[in-house]
């Protein structure tokens, strides 16, 4: 699977595999390619207004979010553990934002100060990468299973950040020019070269990801703790750090996520980002990344994440009921694991049969 | 239930002095035959007992009579019925029960519930508590343990915890016992209880099949012996025929014994590593490692002869920096220091092959190029790893090494167990150790790669690499080391010149006679 890394598989097995044999494989491996192709040819023939311009730059925005979040998980569950709380980090980071924006900063004594928007934007990177930091820590340190470690932060993020404005929406997010801390609307709404400011962040954050996890040792170790920790342990991979590491880029992930939205709607609210972990962890599992580690890729996320972002503006515009769509997303993922297991169970036969 | 009806038809024959017999078994996986036509027979109310080096066969036969694996070919005979197991829980309603090397007591549960777990007793669907605790009771009270059936099974001790293991087989009113290396996790109090258990089960009509490499306690257990060698049955005979010299000649094979004299080693300079007094404490309070001090050379091959639960593990692992000492000394190029990880002695140049390479080394996913580098992927490039440098060091490597794989890029666990094994190796070189650590370093490897990777070690020595390397096989430490140290329950009990290393002196070294001295003494 290393190969598959940008999510465009390359060569089939150069041995002597039969031509069949291995198309048969490709056609698995690219099954989520596949599948998201389906699904563009089968709405843009429902709705003549699925292939516009403007539908498709409402989509890829719609998309940046998911895929944000998704690259961001890709690495916690590449690993070996699970990310519960990027829902929750989205709304606290939106929250920090905010609340710098509309309050600034309070010293002992004296009047707020209001901190640059640059500024804002960095502490609330910093807070959503704490937090992950939190989460690596409960792990590694206090060895706590990952799947209640960051359920327990999934919570406790979403308590501060109600208690960050008592539960209220920060409005008005525009700053003030007097305050010198105006134009954060811009960071999530602004076009370059035509294109959305949350596509190019998530263009930027997915090659880098994708270049730390095909490219750098970093990712090798990453591959390496997921797959067989007490083996990478025993390489010399500071396995804590590791892991630590993957939760923390999960976390700025998410925080970006929250000042996107906050920045889009000129408003923080506290509820921002509920659920959002289920679409990450969903996107992942699209892409074909195993959820015992290990096993996956960056680009798998992020068709992972255009299938989930297709299906849901598609069927939004087909006028399928809401509910329905829910029930369509369950079946998708679980067919997608089902397939996944297919593959294993074929390329096994394939190996076993050389 | 069964052993009325095995008694009833016993009784309707004449008693048979032969209750299960295997006959002509052969057993292939991919790329070897376990075992090539086997005949074993399990005499009736006797100890029987079966002995072989690693790799000779012994725990796939033991698996195929308790059902877990099923032979190639050759069938298997009950009271003189053929008889043929689905699986485990098939083999215990047929009488047979295997208590198993790695202890699989269910620590969570009370000893009760781990007797009768996924047997449980039941009446409507709800488990009958006090019918299980009186029968568990029985069952330990059988085995003179005054354990209460109610406890927790994680708060016994491990002698406790193997009599549970008995217990459960008993409770399930099994005729026959199969031990796999039962003492290998005891204290030698413990064993001797032990004994005193299985002697009696003897005399309640209870036949035991017994696997372990202390020759000591084969001797005073035994009745029926049966030595296996690459997969065949080397010899067979009654304890009055049996002596040390006869089971040693059958487990090493007198005629074959190619390459013996090992290669002088080189004339080299001071002691490279030094350990002095190397002591650790087991999680149950035992000694894992007893004041341990040994040294080790550049071009020498120092082979640590020690068997299952000796600390040959833990000492290699502590040298490697994947666990800590509770006391003593390590001085590598005559400076003292304490590896704290594993990466803080990659960097002095000391590289580990651990003994479990799929537990331990491989990452089974991921290819076979991106296995060798994993330890030392950031010579390729800090931030970036260089893919051509990466794959040229790798196939220099390979090459070297003969690892034998068409395409690089397959998943390591496509190959075979000798393959694998070398691209453990070759992780290991890629760091460029001047110490190299091997924990069994053939283990599950075919006759064939065994003597590619002795080739390989030699060379390496011979380069200036000291090697340090524990092993349970003692052609292995005889054809392989320079200079050989026993290690015994933690403690180095001998050491010698690889010529004196006589079958008997490692054999008495390690089986426990000196120990039993030392500590009593």
């Amino acid at each position: 699977m290393n190969k598959v890394a940008a999510g465009v598989p390359l060569t089939p097995h150069s041995s002597t595999a039969s031509a069949g044999k291995s198309i048969a494989t490709l056609l698995l491996k690219l099954r989520s390619v596949l599948a998201l192709a389906l699904l563009v040819v089968f709405f843009s023939s429902m709705t003549s207004s699925f292939l516009t311009a403007n539908n498709l730059s409402i989509l890829t925005k719609h998309v940046a979010i998911t895929a944000l979040l998704a690259v961001g998980t890709s690495f916690v569950i590449l690993a070996g553990g699970i990310d519960l709380s990027v829902g929750s980090v989205a709304g606290l980071s939106g929250m920090t934002a905010g609340y710098l924006i509309v309050h600034g900063i309070v010293f002992a004594s004296g009047d707020p100060h209001f901190l640059p928007i640059w500024l804002v934007i960095l502490l609330s990177l910093l807070v959503g990468g704490a937090v992950g930091c939190l989460n690596g820590l409960l792990v590694t340190r206090l060895s706590i299973a990952p799947f209640i470690a960051t359920l327990g932060t999934l919570y406790v993020g979403r308590g501060v950040a109600l208690l960050i404005s008592n539960g209220r929406t920060f409005p008005g997010l525009a700053g003030d020019a007097a305050r010198h801390n105006t134009g954060f609307p811009a960071f999530g709404q602004a076009y370059l070269l035509g294109v959305p400011s949350p596509v190019w962040f998530m263009a930027i954050i997915t090659l880098i990801a994708w270049v730390l996890a095909a490219k750098s040792p970093f990712g090798r170790h990453v591959y390496a703790v997921g797959g067989n920790e007490r083996a990478a342990q025993l390489c010399g991979i500071n396995v804590c750090r590791v892991k630590i590491s993957t939760y923390a880029f999960s976390g700025a992930c998410a925080a970006l996520v929250g000042l996107v939205i906050a920045s889009q709607l000129e408003a923080a609210h506290p509820a921002t980002g509920q659920s959002f972990e289920l679409n990450a962890i969903a996107a992942v599992v699209l892409g074909g990344t195993s959820l015992m580690g290990g096993r996956g890729s960056i680009g798998g996320s992020l068709v992972g994440a255009f299938v989930i972002g297709v299906l849901a503006d598609g069927l939004v515009m087909l006028g399928v009921s809401e509910f329905w769509q829910m029930v369509i997303k369950g079946i998708v993922i679980i067919l997608a694991v089902a397939v996944d297991q297919l593959q294993n169970r074929v390329q096994l036969r394939l190996a076993g049969g050389r | 239930m069964l052993p009325t009806k095995l008694q009833t038809s016993a009784t309707s024959k004449t008693r048979r002095e032969i209750i299960l017999e295997a006959r002509n078994v052969v057993r292939k996986y991919p790329g070897t035959t376990a075992l090539k036509g086997v005949d074993f027979r399990v005499y009736r109310n006797k100890v029987n007992v079966l002995i072989g080096e690693n790799g000779a066969g012994k725990s796939t036969l033991m698996r195929i009579l308790a059902g877990a694996e099923s032979a190639t070919s050759g069938e298997l005979l009950l009271e003189g019925e053929p008889v043929a197991f689905a699986d485990t829980r098939d083999a215990v309603k047929h009488g047979l029960a295997m208590v198993h090397q790695e202890l699989s007591v269910l620590p969570n549960l009370s000893v009760s519930d781990n007797i009768f777990a996924g047997q449980e007793l039941s009446r409507f669907g709800v488990v009958s508590e006090g019918e299980q605790s009186a029968r568990s009771a029985e069952a330990l009270g059988k085995l003179g343990s005054e354990t209460s059936a109610c406890v927790l099974a994680g708060a016994l001790p491990l002698g406790q915890r193997q009599i549970v293991e008995i217990a459960r087989c008993l409770a399930h009113r099994s005729s026959i016992l199969i031990l796999d290396e039962p003492t290998s996790a005891l204290s030698s109090a413990e064993c001797d209880r032990l004994f005193t258990v299985l002697r009696e089960l003897k005399q309640q009509g209870v036949s035991i099949v017994y696997i372990s490499h202390r020759l000591q306690e084969l001797l005073d257990l035994g009745d029926h012996f049966t030595v296996l060698r690459d997969g065949l049955v080397a010899g067979e005979g009654r304890r009055s025929d049996v002596d040390r010299r006869w089971i040693v000649e059958r487990m090493t094979g007198r005629n074959t014994q190619p390459d013996l004299s090992p290669p002088t080693p080189a004339d080299a300079g001071g002691d490279l590593l030094r350990i002095d007094s190397l002591t650790a404490m087991g999680q149950n309070g035992r000694l894992v490692l007893d004041r341990v001090s040994l040294s080790a050379r550049p071009g020498q091959i120092l082979g640590i002869y020690g068997l299952l639960g000796s600390g040959r593990t833990e000492l290699l692992e502590m040298l490697a920096g994947a666990r800590t000492a509770d006391s003593g000394e390590i001085f590598f190029r005559g400076q003292r220091c304490s590896f704290a990880t594993v990466s803080d002695a990659i960097r002095c140049g000391i590289a580990l092959v651990p003994e479990d390479r799929i537990r331990d080394a491989l990452v089974p996913d991921r290819s076979i190029r991106e296995n060798i580098s994993l330890a030392g992927v950031r010579s390729f490039g800090r931030c970036f790893v260089s893919r051509r440098k990466e794959a040229e060091r790798v196939r220099e490597l390979a090459a070297e090494l003969k690892i034998k794989a068409n395409d690089l890029e397959r998943p390591v666990s496509s190959l075979s167990g000798g393959n694998q094994q070398k691209v453990v190796l070759a992780r290991c070189l890629l760091t460029a150790p001047s110490l190299l650590l091997l924990d069994e370093p053939t283990r599950g490897v075919d006759v064939g790669a065994k003597a590619e990777i002795y080739q390989i070690l030699r060379g390496l020595a011979s380069r200036g690499l000291s090697i340090v390397f524990a092993s349970s096989e003692m052609e292995e430490i005889q054809q392989l080391a320079h200079r050989v140290a026993v290690l015994s329950l933690g403690a180095i009990v001998d050491e010698f010149d690889a010529s004196a290393a006589s079958e008997d002196r490692l054999f008495s070294a390690a089986s426990g006679l000196r120990t039993h001295e030392r500590e009593n003494g």
